[in-house]
C-alpha cells in the first residue's frame, strides 16, 4: 500500500520535472532559434527596437541551463534510487535544488519560475522535521512571489520571452503564446494535483494508523479479560489444591486422633496400661500430622522463598522484573539478616510482587522504590513508583489482595495514589519466636 | 564503510558542479585572449575617409606596446550604414566586442538595453581621468538619463557655408561670426533674383536650412531632457518655424535643390564641420564646389538666441558584458582622451578633436591650413571651440529618433501646405506628447 503510495508521488513528481526541464529547455532554444533567425534575416536592430533588453549569448544561456537542469535531474534520481540516504542528506539536496532552480530563474531573466513548484513539491513530501519543512516551503513561497517577471522588471531591465514571440507573425504568435502558457498552466495544474494527492495519502494514512490503533486496543482488552480469567483459575486451581492438601493430610492425622481418642476412651477404665499406649501412638501420629502439615505448607510456599532467602528471593524478583520489562527497580533495606518467619516472608513477598505488578499494569511506571526497614520491632514496608497513581481510591486494582495479607499478620497498610502510587505497610514481626 | 558509503552519493553532484564549472571556464577562457575592438570603416560624417583605420591602428599599435600580451582584434570592412545591423547582430548573439563605436541613433537604444557599460565608476575610479578636459557638449553626449555609457571620440559640429564669389558678386560683404536671422534673412532677400530673365528664379539665398537649425540658435529645446514631452508650442520654435516659412517665401514657391547649390547661385548652405574639411582639401575640392570660392562662418543668431548649431558626436562605450574591464577602460581611454591621438584625428580624420585643449590648439590650426589654399580663411581653434562647447546636443531619450522624425515630418507638411503655424503646432504638440507618454 504504502509502496503503491510512493510510487505515484514519484510518478508526479517525474512529470512535473520532466515538465519544467522541458519548459526551461523550451525557452532556452526557442530564444537560441528565434535569434538565429532574427539573424538569418538580418532584423537584428528592428528586433531590438522592440526589446526590454536582451540575454548574453543565447547558445550559452542554453548551455548553461541545461546544465542545471542536469543538476536538478541528477538529485532527483539520488533521492528516488538511494533509498537508505539519511534525512538531512535530503534537506542538503533540496538546498542545493533550491539554489540551481534561482540560478536557472535568474538566467532566464525570470521569465520562468515554475521551477519553484518542484522545488516546493519536493520539500512537502521529503522533509519530516516540521521546522525545516517550514522554513523551506516559507523560502520557496517568499521565492515564488519575489521572482515574478512583472514584479522585477520595474526595477531592472530584464529580457522578456514575449518580445521574442512577437518577433513572428501573428498566427505564429497566437500559437506560441498558447504553447508557452499551456506549459505554465500544466506545471501549475501538475502541482496542484501533486499537494492534493500528497494531502489525501497522509490523510489515509492518519485513518490507517487510527484504524490500527483501535485494533490494537479491543485485542488488549481482550487480553486483560484472558489475563483475568486465567488469574481466577489459577486461584480456584489453588484452592483445590489447598482443600485436597488439607483433606489428605490435617484431615487424615485428624481422623487418627479422633478414632484413637475415642478407643482411648473406651480403654481406659479397662486397662489403663493400654491406654497409656494407646496414648503414646496418638502422640506419635499427631507428630507425624504436624510433619507432614509443614511439608504441605512448605509445597505452598512461593517458589524462589522455597528455595532461597528472602532477600535474595526479592532481588531475583526485581531483577526478573526489571529484564522482562522496561521498569527500572531500586531495591534497598538496612536489615542484615532478613530472617523471618514463612509466614511474614511469604506476606512480605507477595505485597511486593503485587505492588510491582499493580504500578506496571495500572500506573505505567518507570521507576519503581523498594525499601525495607526495621522501626521499633515493626517492619516499614514502602513500595514507590512514578507512575500516574490514581485520583481516588478504588478497591480492586490488586490493593485487596494486599491488604488482606497485611491484616492477616496484623499489620496495617496505607496507599496513596498522589506523584505516583505509594504502598505503605507497617507489619508487627515475632522476633526470635520459633514455632515448633 | 557506512560513512563511505553515505558521503559517496553526495560527491556525485559535488564532482559534476565540479568538472561543469571547470568546463565553463574553459569554454570562456578561449574568447578572452584578446580585446575585440567593433568599429565601422569609413567617416562618421558621411564624407569620403580614406583613411579611417590609421588612427586607430596606431593606437592599437601603441597600446599594444603598452600592455604586452594584450591583442586587439578589430573587425574591418563594416561600412557605416551596416554598423547597426552588424552591431546588432553581434549583440543577439552575446559576441559584442569590449569597446566599440555608437552610432548616436543606436546610442539610446542600445543604453537603454543595458548592452553598454555604466563607466561612471570606471571614471570615480581613475584619478587621471578628468571629464572637464573634454568639450562639455560632447562629454553630455555620452550620458543617458545621468549616467555615463560612452565617451566622445570625434566631434563635428554644423557650420554654414557661404558662396564668397555670389555675395562678391552682388556687392555683399561677408556677414561676421556673430551675425543674425536679419542679416540672413535682408542678404536672401536681396540674392534672391531672376538672372537671365526668364521670368523663373534662379539663384536663391538659401538652402537645406531647416526649422532644427532654426531652433538650435533660437535657444530652443524641442524636447524636454527625459523626453517625457515637447516644446513645439514655445516661443523659440514657433519663431523658428515662422522664420523659415518666410525664407521659403523668398522662392515664390521654387523648390532649391543640391544642383543649383552645386552651380553655385546658392548663397547659404548648413554644412558640417567634416564637410568643410573634405571639400576644402584635395581631391574633393576639385569634384564639388571648383567654380567659386567659399568659406565657412558660423550660423546666424535667433531672436532669442545665440551664433550656435547642431552638434554630432561620434561615440566610443564598452560592453557590460566584458570580462576585460580594466583593459576596455584603459583602450576608450586612449582613443578618446589621449591628446597624440586626439591630435591624430585633424589629419587622418574630417571632424574635431573632443579636448579642448586639442582642437583650441595653434597645431591644429597649422594642419588645417596645410590642406587649405592661401586665402582661405581657416576658422579658428577659438571658435570652433565655442561652437562645439556650447553646441546644442541631442536630448537622450530611447524614443527620440521616431518622436524627432514624427515632428520633422509633420513640420514640413506645415510648412509645405502653407497651414496657420501657431494652432498647427499645437496641434503638434498633442500628438508628439501623446506618442512620448505611451
Amino acid at each position: 500500500m504504502n509502496d503503491k503510495k510512493d510510487h505515484y508521488i514519484m510518478l508526479l513528481q517525474g512529470a512535473m520535472l520532466i515538465l519544467n526541464f522541458a519548459a526551461v529547455a523550451l525557452i532556452c532554444v526557442f530564444i537560441y532559434v528565434t535569434t538565429r533567425r532574427i539573424l538569418k534575416y538580418y532584423d537584428a536592430r528592428r528586433f531590438l527596437d522592440g526589446v526590454v533588453t536582451i540575454p548574453g549569448s543565447p547558445r550559452d544561456n542554453l548551455v548553461i541551463c541545461l546544465l542545471l537542469m542536469g543538476i536538478l535531474v541528477l538529485t532527483f534520481a539520488l533521492r528516488q534510487f538511494m533509498k537508505d540516504i539519511q534525512n538531512r542528506f535530503i534537506v542538503v539536496t533540496l538546498i542545493l535544488d533550491m539554489a540551481v532552480s534561482g540560478a536557472v530563474i535568474f538566467q532566464l531573466d525570470f521569465n520562468y519560475n515554475g521551477l519553484l513548484l518542484l522545488v516546493f513539491a519536493n520539500v512537502i513530501s521529503y522533509v519530516k522535521d516540521r521546522k525545516i519543512k517550514l522554513f523551506l516551503v516559507a523560502l520557496a513561497i517568499a521565492g515564488y512571489l519575489v521572482a515574478d517577471y512583472d514584479l522585477l522588471s520595474i526595477y531592472t531591465p530584464l529580457y522578456n520571452i514575449d518580445d521574442y514571440i512577437r518577433y513572428y507573425s501573428s498566427n505564429t504568435q497566437q500559437y506560441l503564446f498558447s504553447v508557452y502558457n499551456i506549459v505554465i498552466s500544466l506545471n501549475i495544474i501538475l502541482f496542484i494535483v501533486y499537494c492534493v494527492y500528497v494531502i489525501n495519502a497522509q490523510r489515509d494514512t492518519i485513518e490507517e494508523v487510527n484504524l490500527l490503533y483501535h485494533e490494537l486496543q479491543t485485542a488488549n482488552e481482550q487480553l486483560k479479560e484472558y489475563a483475568d480469567m486465567t488469574e481466577r483459575m489459577a486461584q480456584t486451581r489453588e484452592r483445590n489444591r489447598l482443600a485436597r492438601e488439607i483433606h489428605d493430610t490435617l484431615g487424615h492425622t485428624l481422623t487418627g486422633i479422633a478414632t484413637g481418642l475415642d478407643a482411648c476412651l473406651a480403654l481406659i477404665e479397662v486397662s489403663p496400661e493400654q491406654t497409656k499406649k494407646q496414648l503414646v501412638l496418638l502422640s506419635k501420629v499427631s507428630r507425624e500430622g504436624i510433619k507432614d502439615i509443614r511439608r504441605s505448607v512448605n509445597e505452598l510456599r512461593p517458589d524462589s522463598l522455597d528455595r532461597l532467602s528472602l532477600e535474595v528471593a526479592i532481588r531475583k524478583m526485581v531483577t526478573d522484573m526489571s529484564q522482562v520489562s522496561d521498569v527500572s527497580i531500586y531495591f534497598e533495606t538496612d536489615e542484615k539478616h532478613l530472617k523471618f518467619d514463612e509466614d511474614e516472608e511469604n506476606a512480605i513477598y507477595r505485597v511486593i510482587q503485587e505492588s510491582i505488578t499493580n504500578a506496571v499494569r495500572h500506573g505505567k511506571a518507570k521507576k519503581i522504590w523498594i525499601t525495607l526497614k526495621r522501626i521499633d520491632g515493626e517492619i516499614l514496608l514502602v513500595i514507590k513508583d512514578n507512575g500516574t497513581g490514581c485520583k481516588e481510591m478504588k478497591s480492586g486494582f490488586g490493593t485487596k489482595h494486599i491488604k488482606e495479607r497485611i491484616e492477616m499478620l496484623k499489620g496495617t497498610v496505607a496507599f496513596d495514589g498522589q506523584h505516583g502510587f505509594t504502598v505503605t505497610a507497617h507489619i508487627p514481626i515475632r522476633w526470635g519466636e520459633t514455632y515448633d | 564503510m557506512k560513512m563511505k558509503n553515505r558521503y559517496r552519493w553526495f560527491l556525485a553532484p559535488v564532482l559534476f558542479l565540479g568538472v561543469s564549472a571547470m568546463l565553463l571556464a574553459v569554454y570562456f577562457q578561449k574568447k578572452n585572449t584578446t580585446l575585440e575592438f567593433g568599429m565601422f570603416t569609413g567617416s562618421n560624417w558621411d564624407v569620403a575617409n580614406a583613411n579611417s583605420f590609421i588612427i586607430i591602428d596606431k593606437a592599437i599599435a601603441r597600446f599594444e606596446q603598452e600592455h604586452p600580451g594584450v591583442k586587439i582584434h578589430y573587425y574591418s570592412g563594416v561600412l557605416k550604414e551596416d554598423y547597426s545591423e552588424w552591431f546588432s547582430r553581434k549583440l543577439l548573439e552575446g559576441e559584442e566586442p569590449d569597446v566599440f563605436m555608437v552610432l548616436g541613433t543606436d546610442f539610446n537604444q542600445f543604453s537603454a538595453l543595458g548592452v553598454m557599460k555604466n563607466l561612471d565608476d570606471l571614471i570615480q575610479e581613475d584619478a587621471d581621468f578628468r571629464p572637464d578636459r573634454y568639450f562639455s557638449s560632447a562629454f553630455r553626449t555620452g550620458q543617458y538619463g545621468d549616467v555615463q555609457y560612452a565617451l566622445p571620440y570625434e566631434v563635428v559640429p554644423t557650420l554654414m557655408f557661404v558662396n564668397k564669389t555670389l555675395l562678391t558678386k552682388e556687392g555683399i560683404e561677408m556677414p561676421g561670426q556673430d551675425w543674425t536671422w536679419e542679416e540672413l534673412y535682408d542678404i536672401c532677400r536681396q540674392v534672391t533674383k531672376d538672372t537671365d530673365g526668364d521670368g523663373i528664379l534662379d539663384q536663391f539665398g538659401i538652402y537645406n536650412y531647416d526649422w532644427m537649425d532654426a531652433v538650435c540658435s533660437n535657444g530652443g529645446e524641442i524636447f524636454q531632457p527625459d523626453g517625457a514631452s515637447c516644446y513645439m508650442t514655445d516661443d523659440q520654435i514657433v519663431e523658428s518655424v515662422k522664420y523659415i516659412r518666410q525664407l521659403n517665401e523668398l522662392n515664390q514657391g521654387q523648390k532649391v535643390v543640391q544642383e543649383d547649390f552645386n552651380g553655385g547661385s546658392v548663397a547659404f548652405m548648413p554644412l558640417t564641420f567634416a564637410e568643410y574639411r573634405t571639400y576644402k582639401t584635395y581631391p574633393y575640392k576639385i569634384r564639388r564646389y571648383a567654380n567659386f570660392q567659399w568659406d565657412c562662418i558660423t550660423m546666424p543668431a535667433g531672436n532669442r538666441g545665440e551664433n550656435l548649431s547642431q552638434v554630432d558626436t561620434l561615440l566610443m562605450g564598452i560592453s557590460s558584458n566584458t570580462r576585460k574591464e580594466k583593459l576596455a577602460w584603459e583602450f576608450l581611454k586612449l582613443l578618446t582622451y589621449d591628446e597624440e591621438l586626439q591630435t591624430e584625428i585633424f589629419q587622418y580624420s574630417q571632424g574635431a578633436s573632443v579636448l579642448k585643449a586639442v582642437t583650441q590648439s595653434r597645431e591644429m590650426e597649422n594642419i588645417v591650413q596645410e590642406d587649405m589654399e592661401e586665402g582661405d580663411t581657416v576658422i579658428s581653434g577659438n571658435l570652433l571651440g565655442r561652437v562645439i562647447e556650447e553646441g546644442h546636443i541631442e536630448p537622450k531619450f530611447r524614443r527620440y529618433e521616431q518622436a524627432l522624425a514624427l515632428a520633422d515630418s509633420e513640420i514640413s507638411n506645415i510648412l509645405e501646405n502653407e497651414k496657420s503655424i501657431d494652432s498647427s503646432l499645437k496641434i503638434l504638440q498633442r500628438t508628439i506628447n501623446s506618442y512620448l507618454q505611451q
